[in-house]
């Protein structure tokens, strides 16, 4: 049995190619995984208002005004904060932001770990070796006290915040797409392959890659919400996405630790936003990885 | 009861009810005891303040040490003639103030119990300007500029030190007496003294835990009888600003407010009414530099157009939130000694009417070459730590406003002065605090030629010699008009703006008397021997 | 056996020096050398005071030089001096490891005691509304900041409810009943966090083992449900249950690197945030050398566990 770590689940994956099913797979989800689909709705809300930002925003998010720590009423939604700007706006406006360096840096961390862990899992040997010690060592640390370092070393940046919160991944993902690609590897027909002479690169990109595509969707979703959350850290602690981008996390450090007395409105709406997109893609994780993995339908 | 028994009883109540409303109440006797829990700005980056420039370490440490001479705490406003005398109990000028002598005290005793002689005297300011043949040199070293002036330190016996000045220099008193200028002691290495203190103050050190508290117990042989009244002073530092809050409302701190905004003192005063709040002027200003030798800024009319553009009201009710005060680059009046007159300060850049002087900034800027189909792409810099974070937000917006297209650079601690001092930027925003409201420490250390801290770059040999003269003036009224001729010329040429200056807050409990507060400076009232705990 | 324990301390050796070169090298990418902070708080710079200074704290020598130093001092058992307070390393981290440790161990007690009866409860509900209710509860637990989280209780606590322990420290050993009243809030707010994984753990683990034909068979031989559930389930699936609970404590620690900052407890983990912005070189390698070990122990402890339990598991199949 393969021993996988992610983020937040540890599990026993067993993989199993992936069954196509045709017809309403989407109305056979919704069905049978209500909570998957609730947080199918929101990611895709989330999705919705990174995209449509402008639209949806009232307020130029970082235009500052006269009119410091409003309470919410008919002309700022949800408040103002301490320089007058519409907090609606910026969490609106926020959304993109938490939604491009969570993406941007969950494709990048998996996509490169699951290189790794395809390459390591396919060839075996002293390869397979040294980037399993490689991995190890990334994964030492708590992925928040390496993306600090790496936040502190790289200098606060939107670049920099993507680089720092995807190098935690890598390791993770290396390790589940390698599990996969061994159990798979070992499977009759890949054998069969091989001995009918096909090339390595043929058959891990023919059999092996499209079968870990089930564990890889859910990794991808399970990492989206910890990119997001440790993004949101990264930017409380002032390492992460600077000013002017109007960041969850940064919202919460600075107006909230001065004015949550008189203001808590800017305590609780940022905050709520990260839940809510968090809490949607670890819903959405759930269900796909049951439906994915028939295995694990117990959880 | 005859009638004029009546009147006589009746006149004799309303003399006595008079009596008892005019005389002045009798003086609260101050009672000795008990610890004071103050709230700092931070946690000091070291306990030497000779290598500090930073509020944290002189506010966490003064308590420790004693200067030649002191600011007298219970007034206001610090000038000349509020100086006291500490170490020195007598002092006197020379030959047209060149020469300045202190005589010693000669009562007093270094905590560890070695007596403190002149000695320790030339030890210290020998080492702080960097003299040849000093007897120790401090690894960082941010005031030797203040010293430059000393020819020579003499101790000819153990009870009087001599300062010879290259020329005269009247404020050198002044720098004498700030926060930032004890004295230490010759037989404690510099080394020694970032993570210890070894002093003749009113309180000793008891423990320092780096970043999280200082602690201070009673001197018993303080050289002035009957102080200190408190028996302690710890200074705690909590990182979170609504749990500062929050600890002093419980009442586990009894001081706090050092680095507040006017926000965060009204919500502590609105969960505890009882609490004191003291809002005063300080000494701290916001500026922007602009470095004049990159473009778009060689342009004059483009720096004139940025310094109209920040308009100084919206500052004072965004990132200041109603507490400022305005002025050129000596803190205004009346709580700044050499401020622009008062009627002046109207017309300077940035005050008047908005919507005009955005409109003349965009003027400006058209006929430097922008418009909306040329914006100006500048960068603002600034410290990533909220206070500047925010105001350089604010100038963000109102810089695209006018049309530039600006955007914000955070610079991370450590990378920030070497950047500045480097100039590599275009537009900053820095905050400069002084510790004395005096001409030769505000306008030497930003605006000489090659000062250290000028970080605009800024030069001018007319402005130079303006401030040697000014330095040497002493009759008062004629350096008063001489410092604000300089301030003119350096508003009217935008050399360094001035978005406003900053308040200060002290919040405590009723029981705290006697904390001082002083107009115009916040480094040099931490000695706290005068403060008595009612309980 | 013996081969299996070797092989992992060789591996756990060889990932603590690998994270040792890569934590000096990350530290020293970084802009802005320690020289440059002590220079910032000074607010100027001089470039022949500066030379001096690296000069004397060894920063001018070459990398490898410095890492050599490092590491022998290390083996030493030097933790070095902080550049920053000038004081030895250990000095300022000794008396803020009980803290860090005390929340720790308080935070993983609360997860375990909230986590595994919960998961039980759940995985026997399985499907019904309180099991929806559960798994909604603990995976909110999951998505929510824990600086958010922090924040919010602080607001409900302190504000609405009055909770104002004590602004600095306190021993257990000094006051056992003060130290918890400043401790069980933040460790709760940590624990909440954790116990939403080791619950869906816990679940999925019962859920498997609830479908064994030997717990069918036993309650087919009519033995009481809760009784079937407690003795035998719970004892098949604590296997995995303390694999989690030994891998949660190493992710403990950065939920403690927030906690402590938001809940003012001068614990280890608040002081590597404030190090590594200070960019004070010995504090920060040591503090995460530490971190280091304490989380290859904790996954060395788990690899041996399984291998006592399991003697069918030999390492390389994993």
């Amino acid at each position: 049995m393969a021993q996988v770590r992610t983020l937040d689940v540890v599990q026993d994956v067993q993989i199993l190619p992936v069954e196509r099913a045709r017809g309403s797979v989407l109305g056979q989800f919704v069905r049978k995984k209500p909570l998957g689909a609730a947080g199918g709705v929101l990611v895709l809300l989330l999705v919705t208002t990174a995209v449509l930002a402008d639209v949806l925003a009232t307020h130029d998010p970082v235009r500052t005004s006269m009119n410091v720590l409003v309470a919410p009423g008919a002309d700022a939604w949800l408040g103002t904060d301490n320089l007058g700007r519409d907090l609606y706006s910026r969490v609106i406006h926020g959304s993109r932001i938490s939604l491009l360096v969570g993406l941007a840096s969950t494709v990048v961390g998996t996509v490169i770990g699951g290189l790794i862990g395809l390459i390591s899992g396919y060839a075996g040997g002293k390869t397979d070796l040294l980037s399993q010690r490689l991995m190890d060592i990334m994964q030492a640390l708590p992925i928040l006290v390496l993306a600090l370092v790496l936040a502190a070393s790289l200098g606060p940046s939107l670049t920099n915040a993507i680089i720092a919160i995807s190098i935690p991944i890598v390791p993770r993902a290396a390790r589940i797409i390698r599990a996969s690609v061994l159990a798979i590897r070992g499977l009759t027909y890949v054998e069969s392959a091989r001995a009918l002479g096909a090339r390595h690169v043929r058959i891990a990109l023919r059999h092996i890659l499209p079968n870990t595509m089930g564990p890889f969707i859910v990794l991808a979703t399970a990492q989206l919400g910890a990119s997001i959350l440790v993004e949101a850290a990264l930017s409380f602690l002032g390492l992460g996405i600077p000013e002017p981008y109007p960041s969850w996390g940064r919202m919460l450090s600075i107006a909230a630790a001065e004015y949550a007395e008189k203001a808590p409105w800017l305590v609780i709406w940022p905050g709520l936003a990260i839940s809510l997109a968090v809490f949607g893609t670890n819903l959405l994780g759930d269900a796909l990885r049951d439906t994915l993995d028939p295995r694990l339908r117990g959880s | 009861m005859t009638s004029l028994r009546r009147s006589i009883h009746f006149l004799t109540l309303v003399l006595v009810l008079l009596l008892a409303f005019t005389l002045p109440a009798p003086a609260q006797a101050p009672k000795t005891g008990g610890v004071l829990t103050v709230h700092p700005l931070t946690a000091p980056p070291s306990l030497s303040p000779h290598e500090e420039s930073t509020i944290a370490t002189v506010q966490q440490v003064s308590a420790c040490y004693s200067n030649l001479v002191y600011f007298d705490p219970a007034k206001k406003q610090e000038s000349l003639d509020t100086i006291i005398p500490e170490l020195a109990e007598k002092w006197s000028w020379q030959d047209n103030y060149r020469n300045l002598v202190f005589l010693l005290r000669h009562d007093v005793k270094w905590h560890d119990g070695k007596p403190f002689t002149s000695r320790d005297v030339k030890h210290t300011f020998d080492a702080v300007r960097g003299a040849p043949d000093a007897d120790a040199k401090l690894r960082i070293n941010p005031r030797k500029l203040w010293y430059e002036n000393i020819e020579a330190i003499e101790a000819p016996d153990p009870y009087t030190v001599v300062f010879r000045l290259k020329r005269p220099q009247p404020s050198l008193l002044l720098l004498l007496a700030s926060g930032y200028s004890p004295v230490y002691p010759a037989h404690v290495s510099m080394a020694e003294l970032k993570t210890t203190c070894v002093g003749t103050g009113p309180f000793k050190l008891k423990d320092y835990r780096p970043g999280e508290f200082v602690e201070y117990v009673r001197n018993p042989s303080y050289f002035i009888k009957g102080r200190p009244y408190l028996d302690g002073v710890k200074w705690v530092h909590i990182k979170d600003r609504s749990t500062q809050i929050a600890a002093l409302q419980a009442g586990q701190l009894d001081v706090a407010g050092s680095g507040w905004n006017k926000a965060n003192a009204e919500t502590a005063k609105k969960g505890k009414a009882e609490l004191i709040v003291v809002e005063s002027d300080s000494n701290v200003n916001d500026n922007v530099l602009i470095n004049a030798k990159r473009a778009p800024l060689t342009d004059e009319r483009v720096r004139r157009a940025i310094n109209l553009a920040l308009d100084r009201k919206s500052y004072l009710v965004g990132p200041r939130l109603g507490a400022a005060t305005f002025g050129g680059a000596m803190q205004p009046r009346p709580f700044g000694v050499w401020g622009l007159p008062p009627a002046e300060v109207p017309t300077l850049p940035g005050m008047g009417d908005a919507t005009k002087q955005k409109a003349e900034a965009r003027k400006l800027l058209a006929a430097a070459g922008y418009g909306p189909n040329n914006p100006m792409k500048l960068t603002v810099s600034t410290r990533a730590l909220a206070i500047y974070v925010d105001t350089a937000s604010w100038m963000v917006d109102q810089l695209r406003q006018v049309g530039i297209d600006a955007v914000l650079e955070q610079i991370e601690t450590g990378v920030w002065h070497p950047k500045m001092t480097r100039l590599d930027y275009q537009l900053a925003l820095n905050l400069t605090g002084t510790a004395v409201d005096d001409p030769d420490a505000m306008l030497f250390e930003n605006y000489r030629c090659g000062s250290q801290r000028n970080f605009s770059g800024y030069c001018s040999e007319e402005i130079d010699r303006l401030m040697v003269e000014q330095s040497q003036t002493l009759d008062h009224a004629k350096r008063l008009k001489l410092v604000n001729e300089i301030d003119r010329k350096l508003q009217a040429e935008g050399a360094r703006p001035i978005l406003g200056w900053g308040k200060q807050y002290a919040v405590y409990w009723p029981r705290v008397k006697g904390y001082p507060q002083h107009e115009n400076s916040i480094f040099n009232v931490s000695r706290l021997q005068d403060v008595w705990l009612d309980k | 056996m013996r081969g299996y324990v070797t092989k992992r301390l060789v591996i756990a050796g060889i990932t603590l020096l690998g994270m040792s070169m890569v934590i000096f090298v990350l530290m020293r990418l970084a802009p802005g050398n320690i020289v440059d902070i002590l220079f910032e708080s000074a607010g100027y710079v001089d470039q022949a005071d500066k030379k001096q200074l690296e000069r004397e704290l060894g920063v001018d020598r070459p990398l490898a030089v410095q890492y050599a130093r490092w590491v022998g001092e290390v083996m030493r058992g030097d933790l070095g001096k902080s550049y920053r307070y000038d004081m030895p390393a250990w000095k300022i981290i000794k008396p803020r490891l009980p803290v860090t440790l005390e929340l720790a161990f308080l935070a993983l007690v609360f997860s375990v005691l909230l986590g595994v009866p919960f998961g039980v409860l759940s995985a026997v509900q399985q499907d019904r509304p309180l099991d929806y209710v559960l798994r909604i509860l603990s995976l909110a637990g999951l998505s929510m900041p824990s600086f958010w989280l922090g924040m919010v209780v602080i607001l409900l606590f302190v504000r609405a409810l009055g909770w104002m322990p004590s602004v600095t420290y306190v021993s257990p050993f000094v006051d056992l009943k003060a130290n918890l009243w400043q401790f069980t809030i933040p460790a709760l707010a940590v624990g909440y966090r954790s116990s939403a994984l080791i619950m869906r753990i816990t679940r999925s683990a019962m859920l498997e083992v609830l479908r064994e034909d030997y717990i069918r068979t036993a309650w087919a031989k009519g033995q009481r449900k809760t009784l079937v559930v407690w003795r035998h389930a719970l004892k098949n699936a604590s296997l995995p249950v303390l694999t989690v609970v030994g891998i949660e404590f190493a992710f403990l620690i950065g939920g403690l690197v927030v906690t402590e900052t938001v809940f003012n407890l001068p614990g280890v983990a608040r002081y590597l945030v404030d190090a590594i912005q200070l960019r004070d070189y010995p504090v920060v390698q040591n503090l995460t050398m530490f971190i280091t070990v304490v989380v290859v122990l904790a996954n060395l402890a788990v690899d041996l566990l399984y291998a006592w339990a399991d003697p069918r598991i030999k390492y390389g199949s994993a």
